[in-house]
């Protein structure tokens, strides 16, 4: 059935709605905005609309300079020499029965560059959030203050957000490239928090566009206090949403390709927050034998 | 309403028409509202379709809270009714007007997200009895889809749209539905139409992430703030053996100039594990209270301080045995020798990161040394070495809820003090805690 057009957000990640476009008027205005699907980025209500050429914006001069050709190069010479070494840059033996994995530790200044933070700042909204590094400089420590006051642009109905993303993993010259973790089925994460609820995002690798903001959901409870917690999500309980929406149709995350992890927190609560994370592992659990947590038959039949 | 003409009707005979009127009006009132109009409703099933002639604007509308009917901002009810308190009881009376005021519900989808709106004012946005009230505003019967085309082609948009939007603040409120919003929604939009598939939606996630919290947080949380502190406490005590103690209760004195002076409660905690700990801490090194750290109980943010010490260096840590009569049951230790590879392999390759030990926590009204000296003389009774154990205070200047980003950086100290830790704090703040070290120590001394 015909549904009314839902903003895509490509870096917002909620499951109760953030924002959704008002009622079609019921005389559409000649100049209805109207975003196809294989058009980008997210586009703030009230900001004209940009008409580049899609090559315009790539920016094709030397200022990259000589750093990026040695980055570069240096990790084409590590793929090629990994290669010696094993898959993915292991040997065999470890590949084929490792056990347990730590994806991201936070144990120097350089493992926060591979972590992004964004707020509804980028909406209009007035929530802030900063990583850095904890005490000791063993932990990440994210915290800022939320604010659920929507902005004023005659469109948003809901606001008050802030995750933390982690980027995308790339090769030399900037190829994608994914983490495999088919060969595990939980996420093991030590984080002490405040007693806000998260949630966890995990994004895949997609073949159409009208996945790109598929992802799949869990959440994350802290219990606040100054004990570290130890959270295991076996992957099974995933969920599927869209645009922030959980979706009808479910299936099992696909560990093969993963790209990119985030948490987000929107917990209507206006104030301060913190989260430390002291890393984030997979393991494999030979107790848990669930495929998935949620029905996979079709629930809502065709009219 | 009475004045449609029925096609119903004029095949009865009359007598079997007022039969039916008293049975439909004496019947028991069900959750199904609407099945004693169907009753004289006529053949198209809604009043919208009455054929019979228009009735005049003043012979209905008599209430002069619904003002004029030319354009009517229907924010200007709830304001008009604003005046008086705000209750549920107004709200409804509200709807009530408004339900009354027209048959054909002139302006009924505006009316409906004005009142959405307006729901937290009047502090009914849990309240699905409400919620359902509203669902009535919407005409029964006329924006069912009646065949293929109208089903494919989102019949009614607006309205739909509407009722979703009534169903996402219940869902943003998490308010379970129940059968009565199932059967409005079928009646006003027909089973195929997007506020039932929403409705089936909420009715099946709902169930599923009712329970999903670990650590369940009640809906009404205890006003008292010493039932409040004991339960926080309890909650991150991290230890079912805990026991959270009050130190002192709220009360108000009057000294002797007859100052009122108001003593905040102290409620603490610590788990015989901790006291344990702090038996065995070395006394020539200090412990720290810290403080105050943030807690989060869904919208309410409490503050607690924490008793630690640094973690020991390894040099002096000492290597205690279990002792085996702790446990009859079975052995406290294995040496086995289980030729394990690298299949079978269960803990992750992190260090395990040392922050020190933690020997209590507590929640005080106010932050002040004064109140968290008053704890650690508390805590004295059952942990004799604190007497002797220098203490060092490291609290920031007051919990503030709503704080700017400088300030929220200073609050936050959680975690190990590495030994460079010190040039962080300002030289007087060193001079006072070793005035406070000494002060706690001679305090220590007559104690004992």
């Amino acid at each position: 059935m015909y549904l009314p057009k839902i903003t895509r957000l490509p870096s917002v990640r909620l499951l109760s709605s953030i924002q959704q476009q008002l009622l079609l008027p019921s005389i559409p205005p000649p100049t209805a905005p109207r975003r196809a699907v294989s058009q980008g980025e997210y586009r703030r209500p009230g900001q004209p609309k940009e008409d580049k050429f899609p090559w315009q914006p790539i920016n094709f001069g030397f200022s990259k300079g000589f750093e990026g050709i040695k980055k570069h190069f240096k990790l084409l010479k590590k793929e090629f020499s990994d290669r010696w070494v094993g898959p993915e840059g292991k040997p065999l033996l470890e590949h084929m029965l490792e056990q347990n994995r730590v994806m991201w530790e936070f144990r120097g200044p350089e493992s926060l560059e591979q972590w992004t933070v964004s707020s509804d700042r980028e909406i209009g909204g007035q929530s802030e959030v900063h990583l850095k590094l904890g005490k000791n400089n063993n932990t990440c420590f994210l915290y800022g203050t939320l604010n659920s006051t929507p902005p004023r642009d005659g469109e948003t109905r809901y606001s008050g957000y802030c995750t933390l993303r982690s980027e995308q993993p790339r090769a030399s010259f900037d190829r994608k490239k994914h983490h495999d973790l088919s060969s595990f089925n939980t996420l093991h994460l030590r984080v002490r928090g405040d007693g806000r609820p998260w949630m966890i995002g995990i994004a895949t690798e997609t073949y159409y566009s009208h996945q790109k903001n598929d992802m799949y959901n869990y959440f994350l409870y802290t219990r606040g206090g100054p004990y570290w917690q130890d959270v295991k999500i076996p992957f099974s309980k995933f969920f599927l949403t869209h645009c922030g929406r959980i979706q009808d149709d479910q299936h099992p995350v696909w560990l093969d390709k993963m790209n990119t992890i985030g948490f987000t927190l929107a917990d209507k609560a206006d104030g301060p927050f913190q989260l430390e994370i002291d890393f984030i592992g997979v393991c494999k659990d030979y107790a848990h034998s669930e495929e998935f947590a949620y029905e996979v038959y079709k629930r809502n039949p065709e009219i | 309403m009475k004045r449609a003409r029925c096609l119903l009707q004029s095949a009865r005979s009359a007598a079997q028409y007022g039969a039916l009127l008293q049975s439909a009006s004496s019947r028991q009132p069900n959750p199904l509202r609407s099945t004693q109009h169907q009753v004289l409703r006529c053949f198209h099933g809604s009043p919208a379709h009455a054929k019979g002639p228009p009735v005049p604007a003043e012979f209905i509308n008599e209430d002069d809270k619904k003002g004029d009917k030319s354009v009517v901002v229907h924010d200007d009810l709830f304001e008009r009714v604003a005046k008086e308190v705000k209750t549920k009881a107004t709200f409804n009376k509200v709807v009530d007007v408004f339900i009354k005021g027209d048959v054909r519900r002139r302006g009924h989808v505006e009316f409906i997200y004005a009142a959405l709106n307006k729901m937290p004012e009047f502090g009914v946005e849990r309240d699905l009895a409400v919620y359902n009230r509203l669902l009535e505003v919407f005409p029964k019967e006329v924006f069912v889809p009646r065949n293929f085309i109208q089903r494919m082609f989102n019949h009614y948009p607006r309205q739909q749209e509407c009722g979703l939007q009534l169903l996402e603040q219940m869902e943003n409120y998490g308010i379970m539905p129940n059968i009565e919003t199932k059967v409005l929604l079928v009646q006003i939009f027909g089973e195929k139409g997007h506020p039932v598939r929403k409705y089936q939606r909420i009715m099946y996630w709902f169930p599923r992430f009712k329970h999903v919290n670990p650590f369940p947080i009640p809906q009404h949380l205890p006003e008292d703030p010493v039932d409040l502190a004991r339960f926080s406490l309890t909650r991150i005590a991290h230890d079912r053996d805990a026991k959270a103690t009050v130190h002192q209760l709220p009360c108000t004195d009057i000294t002797e100039s007859g100052e009122k002076i108001t003593l905040p409660h102290i409620v603490g905690i610590q788990s015989p594990g901790q006291v344990e700990l702090l038996a065995k801490h070395n006394p020539s090194r200090p412990v720290f209270v810290e403080g105050p750290f943030p807690l989060w109980l869904r919208k309410t943010c409490v503050y607690y301080y924490v008793l630690r010490a640094d973690p020991t260096p390894p040099d002096e840590k000492v290597e205690e045995p279990f002792d085996p009569e702790r446990c009859l049951d079975y052995p406290l230790q294995l040496e086995l020798d289980l030729d394990r590879d690298l299949g079978d392999e269960e803990n992750f390759d992190v260090e395990d990161l040392d922050e020190g030990p933690v020997f209590a926590m507590c929640m005080t009204g106010r932050g002040e040394q004064a109140v968290l000296n008053q704890w650690i003389s508390g805590l004295q009774e059952k942990n004799p070495i604190l007497g002797r154990v220098p203490t060092l205070f490291r609290l920031d200047a007051g919990p503030r809820e709503l704080q700017g980003v400088a300030e929220t950086e200073s609050a936050h100290h959680h975690g190990p003090e590495p030994e460079t830790q010190t040039e962080e704090r300002p030289p007087q703040e060193e001079h006072k805690k070793n005035l406070r070290e000494q002060w706690r120590k001679s305090r220590g001394r007559a104690r004992r």
